[in-house]
């Protein structure tokens, strides 16, 4: 993923891990501002962030190792899906994570992350120009077609099990 | 450590002010009611503003080179900790979740409607061998790896699912955190619409149960475990269903509809 190796690397990942958490907990500060109420920003919290952090650093160690270990079939699976795993097990395991997390504000996490979502694709908005208005017609059906499709086989299923 | 970044990264701090004190937009429309949320408004932001016409003095600073390399290259880490909090969601409704198992699987075959939606439509505009890449799926990487393989980027193939990977890029959040809640509003449950928003895309999954839990706050724990659960399944099964189930389908699909096509 990227050209500096060994412990350096790490200490990079940790680094933006935690100007992720940063802005989460600045996000959640804004909130509790603007509406009084809310998710307060307690020690719980303060814990669930740096539970966060830990996750995030525990996923990316095991992507590395799978990656070393060049197992075939999990070697696609994506970094994302590794840190949901590691937390999902911890949290099943202990559930003094669940409690920590969710004290985490979740729509607070979802701004900083678009935020820079949005500064990532600034040069590539160019690159819309090489798109045929067809294609981005073409795109919003193909969205459509696999939300509607899989709502409607849920929707069909949870019926069926009677739920 | 470049003074540039220090820019992005004050500048980034201001959007996320901006955006959370816009807070909760809804516009309604008939019976439909299109949910804004905080997450909209620093994407839209940040996209308007990166443009070239506001590349000028300080904002150069902060839409240089690197820092929109250094959030390309490392939005995925940014993204980790969210990653992180779908584990606590959905660990607590695990039992709930393993229940409705086979459900959560069937409804993975949705994936499928890229092509049987899709395909017709393209195929309708006059796209031929670009329509192949553009509804494969919803051109993420997945689908660009297959085509890539297969076809290379350059052909039409190629570059079918490249657009499709750059407008899912640029609109994919924003388009469904629209578009779930007005799902919502012709009467699908939650719970479904939940399990559907596990695309194969983070970023649009995120938006997708970030709508629905802010039209449906009470709901919050459930809608995100069974959206998280789901992206998991898609992402173990997602290349599965891509080259056993969806390749087929759309080259039996495709000869269907240009059969008499000369081209």
């Amino acid at each position: 993923m990227t050209k500096t190796t060994g412990l350096n690397h790490y200490v990079k990942y940790g680094l933006i891990l935690l100007l992720s958490i940063s802005l989460i907990l600045l996000t959640q500060g804004i909130k509790l501002l603007k509406y009084g109420g809310g998710a307060p920003i307690n020690s719980t919290a303060i814990m669930g962030l740096f539970t966060l952090w830990l996750f995030s650093m525990i996923g990316i160690f095991i992507t590395d190792i799978i990656k070393k270990a060049n197992i075939p079939v999990l070697r696609s699976f994506p970094i994302l899906g590794w840190v949901s795993i590691t937390s999902l097990v911890m949290c099943l395991i202990f559930d003094f994570f669940v409690t920590a997390i969710q004290a985490v504000d979740f729509l607070s996490i979802t701004t900083p992350i678009l935020t820079f979502a949005g500064i990532s694709v600034a040069d590539r908005l160019v690159d819309l120009r090489k798109t045929s208005w067809k294609v981005a017609i073409v795109a919003v059906f193909v969205f459509i077609g696999t939300y509607l499709a899989s709502a409607l086989l849920a929707q069909f299923g949870l019926m069926i099990s009677g739920n | 450590m470049k003074r540039d970044f220090w820019y992005l990264i004050v500048f980034a701090v201001m959007i996320i002010f901006a955006a959370e004190w816009i807070g909760f937009q809804s516009i309604t429309i008939g019976a439909i009611t299109i949910t804004l949320l905080p997450l909209v408004f620093a994407i839209l932001l940040t996209m308007v503003l990166g443009m070239s016409v506001f590349r000028k003095g300080i904002m150069k600073k902060v839409y240089s080179k690197a820092n929109i390399g250094f959030a390309s290259q490392y939005l995925i880490f940014i993204m980790l900790p969210l990653m992180a909090r779908y584990g606590a969601d959905v660990a607590p409704r695990i039992k709930d979740i393993l229940q409705v198992g086979w459900v959560f699987i069937i409804q993975d075959l949705g994936n499928l409607g890229t092509v049987l939606i899709g395909l017709p439509i393209a195929v309708l505009l006059g796209l031929r061998r670009e329509a192949i890449g553009a509804t494969l799926g919803i051109g993420r990487e997945g689908e660009l790896a297959y085509i890539s393989e297969k076809y290379t980027l350059e052909s039409k193939e190629g570059r079918g699912v490249l657009s499709l990977y750059i407008i899912g890029t640029l609109f994919g959040a924003l388009f469904f955190s629209v578009f779930a809640p007005i799902l919502l509003d012709l009467g699908f449950r939650p719970e479904a619409l939940a399990m559907a928003a596990g695309v194969g895309s983070s970023s649009m999954m995120t938006g997708a149960s970030s709508t629905l839990v802010a039209r449906l706050p009470e709901m919050e724990e459930t809608i995100l475990s069974y959206a998280a659960a789901s992206q998991l399944l898609t992402s173990f099964l997602g290349t599965f269903t891509m080259i056993f189930l969806a390749v087929p389908l759309q080259k039996f699909m495709y000869k269907l509809l240009v059969r008499g096509d000369e081209s």
